[in-house]
């Protein structure tokens, strides 16, 4: 079973002669959790925005290929504060926002909303409104409002860009426990560190095209860490002239230098 | 009361509503020192943005730009001393081109048309965004779009320069950029105030962390031997970054936190070995 399969997907923006993605084939199964990797430009949002269905049905533009999909999709948007609904005066009503919108009856939307709430750790946020929160604590809450939606595919782009470190943790155990209960994750980020302990696939997107895909030891291969996008513990090992295979994280550096 | 440092919080006070943001705060800054304001999400970070761009006024104490005290001048004056990069840096761009845009701060301030593009050249410059100049700010990718809004804020040349997350979303390349355009910046004798999560930026690029927590200053010390703590970092939401991590677990000598010297360090500790 899929939840999301792009066979030789080639996208075009509006009024652009060249293809933001180029012959993009990726499956992505329940359980899965696939990190998007590239430098600024590589092609990772639009392929976010692609697997959301938001393109090109609401950026415009034009694809070639097919999209197949196996569930519906959530996006986390790389500018949380422009996804805020403005309709609502309290963290709870704008996490309802979402399932109040699907039509769901009174007391489904009641226990999503309340259950997304405590897995993003801001329940007591509840009768906050949403125009003074802090950027960090926004971006929770629009996590939380797309949880709530209980999609079978979590599409985030940069989920942890607006959060401290203990948050940014936070949020990639809660993306690995989704993983656990079947849900399908597609993701960007620019915190490769993050990723051994997260991702179960890397994508490694170069201008606009699949470069390689591979296990998260991908991340400490000499043509990532020469792309800069290793971690940084694989990047330091090349930088001070030891030896490949470099460790990946912290951990395996210590293993290593014993 | 005039100071000497660029900027001042004495026994700054600020509430939204009912909602206390930041109580009793008093640090300063001098000129050309690099300082990192660290914090978890909510610890009134951002509000200390505000009130030195004069967006919001302490309820209590002053914040001082030099010799000013921000609660006797409008935004528009205190730009001729402050430079801001908002952490939701779209909201910063307004103009039809990027050039435009990052015009816009000198030319308010009433400078030559000259004396403009000598300015808006150097911003584009230092940030390698003359190839976007002519394009709309909305046709670039939210990455660029900060890096015009920060190019917005160098153009004004000023003695102080707030960033709130200037790093977010930003790849390594994009990091390291805006890194080595704000240490010149500073080089040249500006105060740098820098909001970050980014403990890795921090530690490449500044000197000294000040930290906030649940509105008040909890720790204000040398960033390389903050970041090399976890016992201390724990407790302020904070995790030391990987280079601080790994001089740690590997006890490298001096504990380097920034990625040269620790590549540096590590080959010659594994020289070291290997000839031993």
């Amino acid at each position: 079973m899929k939840i999301l399969g792009l066979d030789d997907v080639t996208f075009w923006y509006p009024a652009t002669a060249n293809p933001a993605l180029e012959n993009v084939s990726l499956d992505v199964a329940p359980g899965d959790i696939v990190a998007l990797v590239g430098r600024g430009g590589a092609g990772a949002s639009t392929l976010l925005l692609i697997a959301a269905g938001l393109a090109p049905r609401v950026t415009g533009g034009r694809l070639a290929g097919s999209v197949g999909r196996g569930g519906r999709a959530g996006i986390v948007l790389p500018t949380p504060w422009t996804q805020v609904s403005g309709m609502a005066f309290t963290v709870w009503d704008e996490v309802a926002f979402g399932p109040a919108n699907l039509g769901w009856p009174v007391h489904e939307i009641t226990r999503h909303v309340d259950r997304a709430l405590e897995r993003l750790e801001i329940a007591p946020l509840a009768s906050r409104d949403p125009a003074t929160l802090s950027g960090g604590e926004l971006q929770r809450v629009i996590i939380a409002g797309i949880l709530a939606m209980d999609p079978d595919l979590l599409v985030l782009d940069e989920p942890t860009a607006e959060l401290d470190p203990e948050g940014a943790r936070a949020v990639w155990r809660l993306v690995r426990s989704l993983a656990g209960e079947g849900k399908a994750v597609l993701l960007a980020t620019s915190d490769v560190d993050a990723l051994p302990d997260v991702a179960d696939r890397i994508v490694w997107l170069e201008q606009g095209s699949v470069r390689a895909i591979g296990a998260p030891s991908l991340l400490a291969e000499d043509a990532m860490c020469e792309a800069g996008l290793g971690t940084t513990v694989a990047g330091l090992w090349r930088a001070a002239g030891l030896g490949a295979p470099y460790p990946l994280t912290v951990v395996d550096a210590v293993q290593r230098w014993r | 009361m005039a100071l000497t440092g660029a900027l001042a919080f004495d026994g700054v006070a600020f509430s939204y509503g009912n909602v206390a943001a930041l109580s009793d705060v008093s640090f300063e800054v001098a000129a050309g020192e690099r300082v990192a304001l660290l914090g978890r999400n909510g610890a009134g970070k951002s509000t200390v943005v505000r009130l030195v761009t004069g967006l919001v006024r302490p309820d209590e104490g002053t914040v001082w730009i030099g010799d000013w005290d921000t609660a006797g001048r409008a935004p528009e004056q205190l730009a001729w001393r402050v430079g801001s990069l908002f952490q939701h840096a779209d909201q910063q761009l307004f103009a039809r081109t990027l050039r435009e845009d990052v015009s816009f701060g000198p030319r308010a301030l009433g400078f030559p048309a000259r004396e403009v593009q000598r300015r808006t050249d150097e911003a584009l410059d230092a940030l390698g965004l003359h190839a976007s100049a002519a394009q709309h700010p909305y046709d670039l990718s939210p990455a660029l779009r900060k890096l015009a809004a920060l190019a917005g804020a160098l153009a004004l040349e000023p003695a102080l320069l707030v960033l709130d997350e200037p790093t977010a979303g930003l790849d390594r390349a994009g990091r390291a950029r805006v890194a080595e355009a704000v240490r010149e910046h500073a080089g040249r004798g500006a105060a740098l105030l820098v909001v970050t999560h980014d403990l890795a930026f921090a530690a490449e690029t500044l000197q000294r962390g000040i930290v906030l927590d649940r509105g008040r200053l909890a720790c204000d010390e040398p960033l390389d031997r903050l970041l090399t703590s976890a016992e201390r970092l724990k407790p302020l939401g904070l995790v030391p970054p990987p280079v601080a991590a790994l001089s740690v677990a590997l006890d490298l000598p001096g504990r380097p936190v920034r990625e040269r010297d620790a590549a540096h360090t590590l080959a010659r500790v594994a020289g070291g070995r290997s000839a031993s």
